[in-house]
């Protein structure tokens, strides 16, 4: 292709480097908010104040700031949960169902051990280690079902796990509701509150899942860097059958990645339904806490896999959804500006997918060097 | 009795549109994962233009449009751009599930209009889709534009060489089947339940696309398997019909997913695939790159 003196090749990628990647994920993050002022200029807002507000309330206000936080935190565990069954080649779009798993047998364990009557106040040193084992056990069980059927019966991975989210949607709303065991005295189709007592320990306001969210960032850096474990799975990723050929036994690889993958969504329902400050119980929009694990897909896929590069997006993310929920109220705007975020940055990526493939190589052709030349050739 | 008979048979018609919208995709090769998300667009606009304009014609017409909108762009995105054809169809449900949200809520409730007239309370959308599935299973496998189609879908590279052009062919099937989604989205929002409520299809586009993979490919067994799961559906909303009392009415929500999951299970064992694991298109899901 030929604009003036400038001539444009496509040319495949061989590699790509970690900046390459960096620089491409930005253009598309920039592309879709492009998109996305669109939006705000049919709803008669102007984009620049709509933007303006959605950061200043979610990075610098004092109300903003935590909900991002929260928001984040939650983000980041939902896009470990995506990225290592990715790594792998396959797709884990069951964050939602394997956070709401751990959560059904964290607030489970509350319940066997008494913690529902209203006067009760259970030892913490005792239920929140016990909770927090519980949401790894039920996200991760839920993962293996999904993980054991693609690797042992290769049943599409995608299908699995979608059916499993409306499993265990439905499961959940058969326990908040209608006398389910978790139900509140009294209805109102939410679950009972946590105790006081086993409220999760904050760090200056923030819950202690961000530890683990930061740990199991550098964890999982190093296991997909130095591991053996992580090197089958990457190498699984790449060709099941060539991995086969190498000694790994496949049918263990999306098993281990989807216990692994399910069982870190299940801490983040553990973050969401008890850490989070104001809310401990599992909320009648339970749903909408399950759709932003969503965006889980799209950090992932942003960060092209890498959970170090993934914090910095998840804050980018989880600050503009709070955000975007912030002034869909402020500037009197439709409800689900954060889903409409979720929508249009999801299909920029999937454009932009193509330049992590693809490169344009622009070379400037010399009107007179040419002219040079010709005479020479002939 | 009929009247749950009659909602069966308008349920299993919207796996019918849907499911086989996505067969004819991949038929071609093309594998759709975003039929969830065209059915939502499908049926919020539908829906909207209807609902503004009084008239359901406008709204079918606009669902139809839409699906097949975004199905060229799943075509463009991978035939064209030759991207994942899992990540385009990811993105495209994600689409339609984030915008949707937002176009759709501030109109959430009933549509307001009468319902379309039905004959002996079956509605004429499942007729439609008989004769559809009917013409779909004729052209696929008696006539030459279906040998065209099925053999890009197995080997594009040979069927390229004999002269079919592999793109145009897709990009046939994956609009065709685009639109088809479209209309199953507004069967649901304009005939269905014609009631606009935020993702209101929870899970029917995701069943359909397990459909396909039930119906070897074949339109007419995927006329049954919609039936099947049209009035499974239809019994889990309803429990009370048959087994008045026995369960929670949430358990009974989950019973067409657990249902979904064990059909797949069995149709992945080795004793289904060596006796009937060949109709799976070969070319399935895999972008084709002339050389």
């Amino acid at each position: 292709m030929k604009i003036g003196r400038n001539e444009f090749k496509m040319e495949k990628r061989a590699t790509l480097s970690g900046w390459e990647a960096a620089r491409i994920s930005i253009l598309a993050i920039i592309f879709a908010l492009t998109l996305l002022s669109l939006l705000f200029i049919l709803a008669d807002v102007n984009p620049l104040i709509a933007y303006r507000e959605i950061f200043s309330y979610a990075f610098f206000n004092p109300f903003g700031l935590p909900l991002t936080i929260n928001r984040s935190i939650f983000l980041l565990l939902c896009t470990f949960a995506f990225i290592i069954p990715y790594k792998a080649g396959l797709w884990n779009i069951g964050m939602t169902g394997q956070l709401f798993a751990g959560s059904i047998c964290a607030f489970a364990v509350v319940v066997a051990l008494g913690g529902k009557e209203f006067s009760a106040s259970p030892s913490p040193w005792l239920l929140i280690p016990l909770m927090l084992i519980a949401v790894i056990l039920g996200g991760g069980a839920l993962g293996a079902i999904a993980g054991f059927l693609k690797g042992r019966f290769n049943v599409n991975e995608i299908v699995t796990t979608m059916m499993l989210n409306f499993i265990t949607f439905w499961l959940i709303s058969f326990l908040i509701k209608e006398g389910g065991p978790f139900m509140k005295s009294g209805g109102e189709g939410q679950s009972f509150e946590l105790p006081k007592s086993i409220f999760a320990p904050l760090i200056k306001g923030v819950p202690f899942t961000i530890i683990i969210a930061i740990g199991l960032a550098v964890l999982i850096y190093y296991l997909f860097a130095k591991t053996k474990i992580g090197y089958e799975i990457k190498a699984y990723g790449l060709s099941p059958a060539a991995a086969r050929y190498a000694g790994i036994r496949i049918s263990m690889i999306p098993l281990l990645a989807f216990i692994l993958g399910g069982a870190i969504a299940g801490l983040a329902g553990y973050h969401y339904f008890a850490a989070v400050p104001g809310l401990y119980k599992i909320p009648k929009n339970y749903g909408e806490f399950g759709d932003l694990a969503f965006y889980g897909i799209i950090c992932g896929l942003i960060s092209q896999g890498n959970p170090l590069a993934a914090i910095p997006v998840a804050l980018l993310f989880g600050g503009m959804s709070a955000g975007g929920r912030f002034v869909q109220g402020q500037l009197h705007m439709n409800f689900g500006v954060d889903y409409a975020l979720l929508g249009v940055l999801m299909i920029s990526l999937v454009a932009f997918q193509f330049f992590y493939r693809y490169k344009f190589e622009r070379t400037q052709t010399n009107p007179d060097k040419e002219r040079i030349d010709v005479g020479v050739h002939r | 009795m009929w009247v749950f008979i009659v909602r069966s048979l308008d349920a299993s018609m919207i796996f019918t549109f849907a499911g086989l919208g996505e067969l004819i995709n991949q038929r071609s090769g093309v594998l759709n994962v975003g039929i969830e998300g065209i059915m939502l667009f499908g049926g919020t606009l539908g829906f909207l233009t209807a609902q503004a304009t009084g008239s359901y014609l406008l709204g079918f017409l606009v669902a139809i449009g839409v699906g097949g909108l975004l199905g060229l762009l799943h075509g463009f995105v991978s035939i064209t751009l030759g991207v994942d054809q899992v990540v385009s169809g990811m993105g495209i449900w994600i689409l339609g599930f984030g915008l949707t949200t937002y176009i759709g809520s501030p109109h959430a409730g009933p549509l307001g209009l009468d319902r379309i007239p039905t004959i002996l309370g079956i509605s004429p959308f499942f007729f439609l889709g008989l004769v559809l599935v009917v013409i779909t299973w004729f052209v696929l496998s008696k006539t030459n534009m279906g040998l065209k189609v099925r053999s890009v879908g197995e080997n594009p590279g040979v069927a390229e060489v004999s002269g079919i052009s592999v793109d145009k062919t897709r990009y046939l099937c994956v609009v065709l089947g685009g639109m088809l989604m479209g209309l199953s989205g507004g069967i649901y929002s304009l005939v269905y339940n014609p009631v606009w409520s935020y993702n209101f299809l929870m899970g029917w586009g995701f069943i359909a696309l397990a459909l396909v993979f039930f119906s070897m490919w074949n339109p007419i067994i995927l006329l049954a398997g919609s039936v099947l799961f049209g009035t499974l559906w239809q019994l889990s909303l309803n429990p009370q019909l048959v087994l008045p009392g026995v369960m929670s009415r949430y358990i009974w929500r989950t019973v067409p997913f657990v249902i979904t999951l064990g059909t797949l299970v069995l149709m992945s064992t080795k004793w289904f695939r060596t006796r009937w694991g060949a109709a799976r298109p070969e070319a399935l899901g895999q972008p084709y790159v002339k050389e």
